[in-house]
């Protein structure tokens, strides 16, 4: 008999997190296991393994995984062939001809070109910027150009016409000539129809590159589900996908796990009535920052990854280069910390692989905020010796103790990351001082309250799940698809009815694939917003649509949007650039059906250690185990809360509490 | 009276300040109107101490960034800080106030707390355009400065009671495409007033004498770190000198001479040994000349620096009043900005290949390769101009190749994509391909240049071209040879092909074709 388990998992460059919940009872587990890079089915099985579930009987596995994103950041693509319009085949190259560091010359200037000019083909024909065949694609030289791809003898091929964002006629008559040489085709029309050749071509070689690993992986899941087994993918614009849609779009991947955890954080935002929310989630050698404001997930197209441009519907994350792995350093009379960071590999001084650098870590560790007693995630032990060898040249050369180099390294990098912060709130319009930060992942509560303080945020949540929040926003997150278009309509000759049916296309495509056994139409809900901006301006600002769709509605509501991001509006006309269709359909669990945390009547201190606070010095400070705080408590900081996987460091002059089901609210001031 | 403070402090201070340069730019580039802002990013953001010392910079263009403290501190030689109001904010682009070229228009705003003057936000933008005789406002063959479009003086534009709008209609009246320019000048406005708020927040956060204690130590480290980085160059005098293909009217070389004295942990440029000024538009202020040697500095000795106006402390630049960096006022200067400042990096490179050959990279495509068109569109019936700008090979390095296709030194703005081009403008790009073998020979060699063919589609359109390197070609370092020059030429329906100069003016008709071949970089060491 099938089983009434439905699992979350995110796998991650270093651990397998898994949320678990049985859909007869409600009983909720989490789990984290190490990832294992070279064979990830196997990760799944023993991260089921460790809830005490088997992978066949399973009923539904919802999934996050880096798989796409470790592929481009660690350049394991497939080899790809490129076909390109006449005169173009080194695009890739060009680029946009600006160098990435201003002053660093010994640093080449840009990435190398996804695919390399052996193997560029150039196709004879041409369309216009109106869709306009200027020069026709004969059938000799589609006869032609498949020849010579097929002398290429690669797997996947890229498609990437001049001006095929209006008319994609072109680039569909040769996909269907080469299709019965080269397995895998990603067309440039379809994967991102917008202007702008480089890239375009880039995000569409890049998708190429991925579809044989996306289709390997997938099918070795396969392999070893149940046929009755759901298996759905989490892509990089918050909701669940079909394995069908993922093989011919696995650039949806590219950033399935942080989107993952930004969705979940969507999701509690609106299950606790948060408005405005800055995720947080800090790792080892990176930082994951997002805004989500009124609980809707933030969506980009316009995102890099590794150095290349990626023109897909991504959930807004900003990736800062700084994690607990950061190094600190003397440079003349000033303090820096960063951009230099110890990684996974010798990691901080304080895990006692070999790391002789003063990390971020490390101060933590000094201050006291991490048990010594306690397993960091199985076989890592803290050495706070280590930690404190690493710290003394920093301390000696600043005439300070150790702790009070510790604090201030804290502080420093604490500043690098609400400069980054500062950058994410701009670009999204949001004023950071109305935000609540939401902390998860493995240090983000440990440094969350201080960033709040530097940045002027007034509250701090740690939500249930918080170490295993990806897999968490796997299993509570909806079903949803989305698309967009350019429509170009400029206010003067706004068309209502033409704009409805262009939805009404958009909706009916997108709603099809969610149709089934446990949605019907009804269930559905679609989201309409409009990409707008004065005729001249290049960024645009989202604007809710509604029906009738009428221009005067949409005007007042962009001219208030609009004044709001850069403090002014006027009267000029306007374009509706784009409009971008969601359809959802609701999740299979909602977070608050979710088992019930920690029963607990009492609060019982697990122990009393001295850690060090910035302002107050050393403190006899109170740790408490998080699933036994009874619910509902408030507690004055100083203290630290710890789970199996994290640690929450509340400050003095700071209180936390616990709502009713098991989050966690810090006041900051 | 020195309130002491301690360096986490400081650091984090540097950081908040540093955030506050980049929100300028973001905010300007997010919200302005024209193409050459938004889609390239040809704009940058600072502030300064209340003397106009430099405190802290986004991430933009060297060529912009080296200026702002000159600017606002040559702004407060004309006006008084007496003068200055919450709420202001003051537009000027004269390049005898401390600027550079007449379309680089800044919008300065003093930042108060309560009555007392704390510091400057400074929002520079290059305008599309700023009046003069072509449109653009790039004139090849002007021969003073008021042929090269609108000279605004220190100018209050905005108050706290709003914008002037008299004043405003004197500068819209003067430029073409007004209703972008207003854009423009909404989104400057728009960008300073952003920095107002921010520093209000740390000014109440830190309080005003921990924030001004922690800027004189920013000062002082950057000081510090430029005192490092030139004792670690070897002590000596190193000359250098590298030529402007020509002025745009007289067809001769000009000279850019350096004398370099390294001694301990200062550094003089002596540049009076240059040629006189040019009759052309080719003359560079001596803030323009600052501005490369500040940012030679930091691409030789250390790219960390802090751009704090401490940095310039250990550094001596000296000019001849008269000479091609330090024009009379009447002189024209539009290309100087990014022409004649490339050319003071190249000779300082050229002169420190004696010292430490090792950290440089030998001559790029230093140019700008400028090729402005304009013309009525067929399409719309509206007046455009395409505004582009071309990279070509980077200079080899001791350890790799030179990388095709890039901007060098100076300037960092993106090329404007064929499709937007094929849109906005009545022109088709036929190809846009790399120049193969135009880098130089050598142990490593050069990177390629680019080739791109305009097809003209209107019945009629005219074309500027502000270029160098179409003579003196890139150079070589250590033995290696140089890049092909920089190529410009245009086919004619009739099957007629021609180079045309690299600082020109022309009439350009239907299926004309212009076919612009880009400067490969030099070779480094033997071949």
């Amino acid at each position: 008999m099938k089983s009434t388990w439905s699992v979350g998992i995110d796998i991650g460059g270093t651990f397998t997190d898994i949320v678990a919940v049985d859909s007869a009872t409600g009983e909720t587990r989490m789990g984290k296991v190490l990832s294992r890079p070279d064979d990830p089915v196997a990760g799944i099985t023993s991260a089921c393994h460790s809830l005490g579930l088997e992978l066949e009987n399973v009923g539904d596995i919802m999934h996050g995984t880096t798989m796409a994103t470790n592929a481009i950041v660690e350049n394991r693509l497939q080899p790809t062939a490129l076909v390109i319009t006449e005169g173009f085949a080194d695009t890739l190259e060009i680029g946009r001809q600006n160098r990435r560091e201003l002053y660093r010359l010994s640093v080449t200037p840009r990435v190398a070109a996804l695919v390399p000019p052996d193997r560029r083909v150039e196709a004879r024909e041409r369309i216009d910027a109106e869709g306009v065949t200027v020069t026709p694609l004969t059938d000799e030289e589609i006869k032609r150009l498949t020849a010579e791809v097929e002398k290429l003898g690669v797997e996947s091929l890229a498609i990437s016409l001049l001006h095929s964002y209006v008319n994609g006629e072109h680039e569909s008559r040769l996909a269907d000539s080469l299709r019965d040489s080269v397995p895998y085709i990603a067309l440039s029309h379809e994967l991102n129809p917008e202007p702008r050749e480089y890239e375009r071509t880039n995000s569409t070689a890049m998708n190429a590159a991925l579809m044989p690993l996306v289709a390997r992986y997938l099918a070795r899941m396969k392999t070893v589900m149940e046929s009755s087994t759901g298996l759905h993918l989490f892509h990089s614009a918050g909701g669940m996908a079909s394995v069908e849609a993922i093989q011919t779009r696995p650039l949806a991947l590219a950033l399935s796990g942080p989107a993952a955890g930004v969705t979940a954080g969507a999701e509690v935002a609106g299950d606790i009535a948060l408005d405005n929310v800055i995720t947080f989630d800090m790792g080892g050698t990176t930082t994951d920052v997002s805004i989500i404001a009124d609980g809707e997930v933030p969506i980009s197209s316009n995102q890099r990854m590794a150095g290349y441009p990626v023109r897909q519907m991504m959930v807004a994350v900003e990736t800062i280069g700084a994690g607990g792995g950061s190094i600190a350093r003397r440079d003349g009379k000033a303090i820096r910390v960063g951009p230099d960071s110890a990684g996974a590999s010798p990691g901080p001084a304080c895990y006692g692989q070999g790391g002789t650098q003063p990390t971020v870590a490390d101060a933590n560790a000094i201050l006291g905020y991490i048990d010594p007693d306690r397993d960091l995630g199985g076989s890592v032990r803290l050495d706070i010796e280590r930690a404190e060898r690493a710290f003394k040249p920093l301390a000696d050369a600043f005439g300070k103790t150790i702790p009070e180099t510790a604090l201030g390294v804290r502080r420093v990098a604490n500043a690098n990351m609400a400069r980054a912060l500062r950058r994410v709130t701009i670009e999204h319009g949001a004023d950071a001082r109305t935000c609540t930060l939401l902390a998860f992942g493995g240090a983000g509560p440990m440094h969350a309250v201080s960033l709040a303080r530097e940045f002027g945020i007034e509250t701090v949540v740690v939500p249930r799940f918080s170490s295993a929040f990806s897999a968490l926003g796997c299993i509570t997150a909806e079903m949803r698809y989305a698309e967009q278009r350019p429509v170009h309509m400029p206010s003067a000759s706004w068309d209502a009815d033409g704009l409805g049916e262009i939805v009404d296309r958009m909706r009916y495509r997108l709603a099809e694939p969610l149709l089934g056994a446990k949605v019907g139409e009804g269930d559905l809900r679609t989201e309409v917003v409009g990409l707008v901006r004065y005729s001249g301006q290049s960024d645009t600002v989202s604007v809710m649509l509604r029906q009738p769709y009428q221009a005067e509605t949409l005007n007042a509501e962009f001219r208030k949007l609009h004044d709001r991001l850069y403090g002014f509006s006027t009267d000029e006309p306007w374009e509706l650039d784009t409009v971008r269709v969601t359809v959802k359909a609701p999740p299979a669990y909602e977070l608050s059906s979710l088992g019930q945390a920690g029963t607990s009547q009492r609060l019982d201190k697990l122990t009393t250690r001295e850690c060090w606070f910035e302002g107050h010095g050393k403190l006899e400070t109170p740790f408490y185990d998080r699933s036994k705080l009874p619910l509902g408590v408030q507690i004055d900081g100083p203290m630290i809360i710890q789970d199996d996987w994290s640690t929450i460091v509340v400050e003095p002059g700071t209180e936390a509490s616990v709502d009713g089901s098991g989050q966690i609210f810090i006041r900051v001031r | 009276m020195t309130t002491q403070i301690d360096p986490f402090t400081v650091e984090v201070i540097r950081n908040a300040l540093t955030a506050v340069a980049e929100e300028m730019s973001l905010v300007i580039m997010r919200s302005a109107r024209s193409p050459l802002l938004r889609e390239a990013g040809d704009l940058s953001s600072a502030l300064t101490d209340a003397s106009g010392g430099l405190i802290a910079q986004g991430r933009d263009i060297p060529a912009h960034l080296g200026i702002m403290g000159a600017t606002v501190q040559a702004f407060l030689g004309r006006v008084p800080a007496g003068q200055l109001q919450p709420g202001d904010v003051w537009f000027l682009n004269l390049p005898e106030v401390g600027g550079n070229h007449l379309p680089d228009v800044k919008a300065i705003r003093p930042v108060f707390s309560g009555t007392t003057l704390q510091a400057f936000a400074v929002c520079l933008a290059h305008w599309a355009d700023i009046g003069g005789a072509n449109p653009g406002s790039y004139v090849p063959d002007a021969r003073d400065a008021w042929q090269e479009g609108l000279r605004i003086p220190p100018l209050r534009v905005f108050t706290r009671h709003g914008v002037d709008r008299e004043k405003l209609d004197v500068i819209l009246s003067n430029v073409r495409g007004a209703e972008e320019r207003e854009g423009d000048i909404l989104a400057q406005m728009a960008a300073t007033r952003a920095a107002d708020g921010r520093l209000q927040e740390l000014f109440a956060r830190f309080g005003v004498a921990t924030l001004q204690a922690a800027i004189e130590d920013i000062h002082n480290q950057a000081e510090a770190e430029m005192r490092n980085a030139i004792r670690e160059l070897p002590d000596g005098e190193y000359s250098g000198e590298d030529f402007l293909d020509n002025d745009g009217i007289t067809d001769r070389k000009i000279a850019v001479r350096v004398k370099i004295t390294i001694r301990e942990d200062t550094a003089v440029f002596d540049f009076r040994d240059s040629d006189d000024s040019a009759t052309g538009p080719l003359n560079a202020t001596p803030y323009t000349a600052a501005a490369s040697v500040f940012y030679a500095m930091k691409a030789i000795a250390g790219p960390d620096i802090q751009p704090s106006a401490g940095a310039a402390r250990p550094v001596q630049i000296e000019t001849r009043p008269g000479s091609i960096l330090n024009p009379p006022v009447s002189s024209p200067v539009v290309g100087g900005n990014h022409e004649t400042s490339q050319r003071v990096v190249d000779a300082i490179f050229k002169a420190m290949e004696a010292a430490v050959p090792e950290r440089l990279s030998a001559g790029g495509s230093t140019t700008s390769g400028l090729l402005l068109f304009s013309g009525i569109d067929p399409r719309t019936g509206k007046w455009t101009t395409l505004y582009e700008v071309h990279g070509g090979g980077e200079g080899a390095r001791c350890d790799r190749d030179g990388y095709p296709t890039t901007r060098p030194h100076m300037s960092n703005v993106m090329n404007t994509p064929a499709e937007v081009i094929e849109k906005a403008y009545p022109i088709r790009v036929e190809r846009q391909a790399l120049r193969s073998g135009s880098g130089g020979r050598g142990k490593h060699a050069g990177g390629d240049g680019q080739e791109r063919r305009y097809r003209i589609l209107a019945p009629r359109m005219v074309m500027t071209s502000m270029v160098e390197r179409c003579v003196v070609p890139p150079y070589g370092l250590q033995q290696g040879e140089p890049g092909a020059p920089f190529r410009i030429s245009v086919e004619r329906t009739d099957g007629s092909c021609m180079q045309i100069a690299g600082k020109t003016h022309i009439e350009l008709f239907e299926g004309d074709c212009v076919i612009m071949q880009s400067s490969g970089g030099g070779g480094y060491g033997l071949p």
